[in-house]
């Protein structure tokens, strides 16, 4: 099999395309016109070697570019806004762009696809090596027609050199440009001469996936693969005492029933766990067979043995006394400003309040699945990965070869949302295939996706508020407890502080002068990760809610209360190295407030609530509006406002359409989704007893508004998850009287107070 | 035994056990992957698939039962992507992910080969089986809003 990297230099397109269709690289050709070449007049002598003159870019004779990208395809659009970054600074016609996927190497730089950081981090570098290109292009043609460099310039894959009205397309430039030395330091474009980048553009890849043409994860076809169904110990950390072997491999076209070792994983961002991490995948039974349905079928025949840990007499009923308890007593302090206790005592106006949040899976929609071929000491990967670098490393470390052995082609992903970030199935699919001593694909029910995912930990908050006579926050207490990600991957052994699962970056820390943040751990056997805006998916509902209950108690607007509370424009430093622009985030409150009409009143039985949210570089309000019916227990959200300031939005349409995206995925956790465990085991296994949101719930209507700006780009795919649950449950309070505290949202948290 | 049926317009004779879901047969006795696997209880709607024009989670439907119908899957619809409901999905920009979208476009076609000019209503009652976690409902049902449309269109100067 080759991979997209491994065709740089001097293929066919014709090759190309059927060599990477083959090896699931998913190649997109939606802008590629066929027969569209150069067609300058004075055109000098074609080129036969296509010019690379980076990583990134490769121009061939015939005028495509082909444009590789990086990152990992989870729906977020990567393969969009990446390659509009360098098509931008190269200067060419984007109609003529193909965009590959990168395999692992070490040219790409960091491969880590999560924390919304894919255009924040390769903005500048793959602006350079777009101009690097254009730059070379041009000295190139300057040569050729001895003028100065100064006097051309390049516009969709054509030098022109104005003062002679000379003109040449970027394919007849390509072995001239080729012997030069790219420049280390090309000059960047103009914001205000963009002519893609803040244009809105479809994606690259719409027309593969609404043909059936695009290639999963679980697309993968290799010659003789065999399928393995895993049945993984019920309660995480479990192994296999005993199995029937002999008789699940009678069953039809079963080739191997095997034992499968847990193996520690490879943290994210390289081995830093200490003694006590969890972060291991399941010991289990595999079985292999000749098809997927064979393999399922004879999965079911298994009588396995389990040795299971002291965990499995964990129930969430414990846990959440357990976290309740831990919650109302004092803890680590995370922050503490001015005197909380003092302040308190003398606030005019006190409110109290307890909130919880469930676990939560991520229920991606393309299954868990990893194919892998062992072949001596070296390992080949295909699969739908967030960091396929830890994949290769955690691979390398559990077949005992080197690192450098394990290669890795990354699929494209049927939703990732943090799920993929942990690639617990590249090591099963790697033990397997070197036991069964064939390529293997390991292909994970729903029911194993939903029982043996890392899961959003579940939390208890307390908070308490005071306000002075005037209704302003004076005092504001918030004490939590969970079990925690960070121990979990790093081990009990790292400071109470950092096992913390809140933080002070946001709101309303920095503006109340009296403020106190405390985290104690609840400890869990649960398996935990990376969800989807991870800590502030729970954490921004317990605060934009609680403030939204301040707010009442003081008998003021909401919206005005808020903005209010963050007085003028000015920029504070929240740590972390980030700093908070109050004039940026006034105006995404101010621009959702007005987009959805926030003084006009509603209708009896309809409201409308406000959260904001700032993170990943970008600031997000949204406001709901929603029809209740507390008789009935009946909540329809007819719509949301999103107001976004992602500073420049390379993509416009792509930045819409992850903040609808994330409004549906905060939603899905506000109306639907929580895991339960019971016994150690999670007590949910598919979408009856796992809800998400469905086209019904859906709001029928959610309005995105994009601040224009031109700061450096902030990140998309979270930070629009937040302000979601708390917008809905602050319209439910409008329109009901009614105060929603936990996660999923009940029928009976509808109905009189 | 083989069993036959007309797969995308062609004859197909497949030999598998009888039992095994449509599913499996398109996806690894054909090697048809567009039509995709969830959750193996119909109640995702990632496999939706024809039979006789009716959409049908393909990941309950025993092979053996399909005899002599008529299947259509996602690489049936049309070669090139030119079907009035795919056209509408891109020019909407509905796919993030993608991997849903096979199952959400062949019940949108089944609604609108029943329904020329659906409601909101009718589009919550046909697509809600279809589950998306990236969450492009809102975009979904524009697209097949513009596809009704441009169905109506073609109708209309066809007249």
């Amino acid at each position: 099999m080759l991979g997209a990297a491994r065709l740089s230099s001097n293929v066919t397109r014709r090759n190309f395309l059927k060599t990477s269709a083959t090896a699931g690289a998913g190649l997109l050709l939606p802008f590629h016109i066929a027969g569209h070449a150069g067609n300058s007049k004075n055109s000098g002598p074609l080129a036969t070697a296509p010019f690379s003159p980076n990583a990134w870019l490769e121009l061939s004779p015939d005028g495509d570019i082909k444009i590789w990208c990086g990152k990992s395809e989870l729906g977020q659009g990567v393969r969009t806004a990446l390659p509009m970054i360098v098509a931008e600074e190269l200067s060419c016609d984007w109609r003529r762009v193909r965009v590959a996927q990168a395999d692992l190497e070490p040219k790409y730089g960091e491969q880590l696809t999560g924390g919304s950081l894919s255009v924040r981090t390769s903005y500048q570098s793959l602006r350079k090596a777009g101009a690097a290109a254009r730059e070379m292009l041009i000295s190139a043609a300057a040569a050729e027609w001895n003028v100065s460099r100064s006097e051309c310039r390049a516009e969709s894959s054509f030098v022109t050199h104005a003062p002679t009205q000379r003109k040449l397309g970027f394919e007849h430039l390509l072995a001239a440009a080729s012997v030069l030395q790219p420049p280390a330091d090309p000059p960047l474009k103009n914001s205000s001469d963009f002519t893609l980048i803040g244009k809105p553009t479809r994606r690259t890849d719409s027309l593969a996936k609404a043909t059936g043409a695009a290639k999963f994860g679980l697309d993968t076809r290799l010659p003789g693969m065999l399928i393995a169904s895993m049945e993984r110990s019920p309660v995480y950390g479990g192994t296999p005492l005993g199995f029937n072997a002999d008789e699940v491999k009678s069953a039809p076209y079963v080739r191997a029933v095997l034992e499968v070792k847990s193996a520690h994983l490879t943290h994210q961002f390289g081995d830093t766990s200490g003694p006590g991490s969890r972060n291991y995948s399941c010991a289990g039974v595999a079985v292999v067979a000749d098809s997927t349905w064979a393999a399922i079928e004879a999965r079911k025949l298994l009588k396995v043995e389990w040795h299971e840990p002291p965990s499995a007499s964990e129930t969430f009923a414990r846990l959440r006394e357990k976290m309740l308890r831990l919650a109302s007593e004092s803890g680590t302090v995370i922050r503490n400003d001015g005197d909380f206790d003092q302040a308190h005592r003398a606030a005019a106006n006190k409110i109290e309040a307890v909130y919880e949040v469930p676990f939560l899976a991520h229920a991606t929609m393309e299954p868990v699945n990893c194919t892998a071929h062992v072949r001596g000491d070296s390992c080949e990967l295909w699969a739908p990965m967030q960091i396929p670098g830890a994949a290769a490393a955690s691979v390398a470390s559990a077949l005992g070869i080197p690192r450098e052995r394990v290669k890795v082609h990354v699929t494209l992903i049927g939703g990732g949302f943090g799920r993929r970030l942990i690639q617990d199935y590249a090591v099963e699919a790697a033990l397997i295939s070197r036991d069964a001593g064939a390529p293997v694909q390991v292909v994970w029910t729903r029911e194993d996706d939903i029982r043996h995912d890392f899961y959003r930990p579940a939390a208890c908050h307390v908070l308490q508020a005071g306000l002075d006579a005037q209704g302003q926050l004076v005092s504001w207490r918030h004490r939590a407890s969970s079990p925690s990600i960070e121990t979990f991957y790093n081990g009990a052994g790292i400071s109470p502080q950092a096992a913390a699962q809140v933080d002070s970056l946001d709101f309303p820390a920095h503006f109340i002068p009296n403020f106190r943040l405390e985290f104690t751990v609840a400890e869990s056997g649960m398996p935990l990760g990376y969800w989807r805006s991870v800590d502030a998916s729970g954490n921004q509902f317990v605060l934009s809610s609680f403030f939204d209950e301040a707010a009442h108690a003081a008998a003021r607007d909401p919206l005005e209360f808020l903005l209010a509370a963050f007085g003028p424009a000015r920029k504070i430093p929240v740590g972390n190295g980030e700093t908070l622009d109050v004039g940026r985030r006034r105006r995404v409150i101010e621009l959702a407030a007005e987009k959805a009409d926030w003084p006009k009143p509603l209708t009896a039985g309809r409201g409308r609530g406000i959260a904001a949210a700032f993170g990943w570089g970008s600031y997000v309000a949204q406001v709901a509006e929603v029809t209740c019916d507390a008789k009935k227990g009946a909540l329809r959200v007819d719509r949301v406002v999103c107001a976004v300031d992602c500073g420049t939005a390379v993509n416009p349409l792509g930045v819409k359409a992850q903040m609808e995206g994330a409004i549906n995925f905060g939603l899905a956790q506000a109306l639907k989704s929580a895991i339960t465990v019971s016994g150690g085991r999670v007590e949910q296994s598919n979408f009856h007893d796992y809800e998400v949101l469905r086209m019904s719930d859906a709001p029928p209507n959610i309005e995105v508004h994009i601040v224009d700006s031109s700061e450096p780009p902030g990140g998309c795919g979270e930070p629009g998850v937040p302000p979601a649950a708390p917008a809905l449950a602050n319209a439910i309070f409008a329109a009901t009287g009614k105060r929603v505290r936990r996660l999923p949202i009940r029928a009976a948290d509808l109905g009189s107070a | 035994m083989a069993i036959s049926f007309t797969l995308n317009g062609k004859a197909q004779s497949v030999d598998v056990s009888p039992d095994m879901p449509l599913l499996w047969v398109l996806r690894d006795t054909l090697n048809l992957t567009g039509t995709k696997f969830g959750c193996g209880m119909a109640l995702c709607g990632a496999c939706t698939v024809h039979i006789n024009g009716e959409a049908t989670r393909s990941c309950i439907t025993p092979v053996s039962s399909v005899a002599g119908k008529k299947i259509t899957t996602i690489e049936g619809l049309s070669a090139d992507g030119s079907h009035p409901v795919q056209q509408a999905w891109m020019e909407e920009d509905v796919p993030q992910c993608g991997y849903c979208q096979s199952g959400q476009i062949m019940s949108a076609v089944a609604l609108l080969s029943k329904k020329p000019n659906p409601t909101d209503s009718d589009i919550d009652d046909a697509m809600s089986g279809n589950i998306c976690r990236c969450g492009t409902y809102q975009r979904i049902r524009k697209a097949i809003h513009r596809a009704a449309s441009m169905q109506a269109g073609k109708a209309k100067s066809a007249a």
